[in-house]
């Protein structure tokens, strides 16, 4: 299974264009994985329904919200799509632009709803 | 308290979506308990219309399916806050989830949301050793 899985992610040729920007990306992300989002400006398209769990009729943009880290480490990227509002989570992949990924972790603190320095002494 | 600072970026006011759900006149008397801390929460917030989740620790029930307020989900988990995300107004939102089903929920944060919690929720991509530095010192 593990040799099958490898040799189909060497010749997997396939790609998909960019919703936002346009990049042509592989479907196969460096570690074999299927890529849901674009590795450039992070974006994906709504073509899975996660309350359903079927394809999706949407297929409208969506736009990578927030950074999520989960117990175990890992580090998941939230999407909302621009149409319906669904959100969806998903692991980052290795080539993803991590100045982008950056920019999401520090947003919040850059624009914080209550004054951070009460929390310079914690 | 941390919570009743004035706001550093106010912003526009955001119209919120018209609330169908009426909690007053419910046997609660207008609360809930907190699934999380068991805490007894009033519906009423400062700065929204529509809380969801316990103000003490941010734990959220999994009540409604794909509308805020429709309460169709079956599910009726316990949903932890995963992550926060930041509207182009500045507005904080908690992502929300659910640990029974694995949905996910947005909501605006309260006026009375625990600064700490919050806080520690949005510093935890910050406190990965395996943050990218490499992209901070490029930006810099």
């Amino acid at each position: 299974m593990s040799t099958n899985s490898k040799s189909r992610s060497i010749t997997n040729t396939e790609t998909f264009p960019c919703v936002r920007c346009g990049l042509t990306v592989t479907a196969t992300a460096p570690d074999g994985a299927r890529r849901n989002h674009c590795p450039s400006c992070l974006h994906s398209q709504h073509v899975l329904d996660r309350v359903e769990g079927g394809p999706s009729e949407c297929r409208s943009r969506m736009i990578p919200i927030s950074i999520a880290v989960l117990r175990t480490g890992e580090w998941m990227i939230i999407h909302r799509c621009t149409r319906c509002g669904e959100l969806t989570s998903n692991p980052i992949c290795g080539d993803d632009n991590q100045l982008i990924l950056m920019r999401m972790a520090v947003r919040p603190l850059a624009q914080p709803p209550f004054p951070l320095e009460a929390f310079g002494d914690l | 308290m941390i919570c009743d600072m004035p706001r550093r970026n106010p912003g526009r006011e955001r119209p919120q979506r018209r609330k169908s759900a009426r909690h007053e006149n419910t046997r609660h008397g207008g609360t809930f308990r907190c699934v999380g801390c068991r805490l007894d929460v009033p519906m009423s917030a400062p700065g929204t219309a529509h809380r969801n989740h316990c103000p003490n620790c941010l734990t959220s029930l999994h009540v409604d399916h794909r509308v805020p307020g429709d309460r169709r989900a079956g599910c009726r988990g316990r949903m932890a806050a995963l992550s926060v995300s930041v509207r182009p107004d500045g507005e904080w939102l908690i992502i929300h989830l659910c640990q029974s089903c694995g949905g996910l929920s947005a909501n605006r944060i309260a006026g009375d949301d625990n600064a700490r919690a919050l806080l520690s929720i949005a510093v935890r991509p910050l406190s990965d050793p395996r943050l990218p530095v490499s992209a901070l010192l490029l930006t810099i």
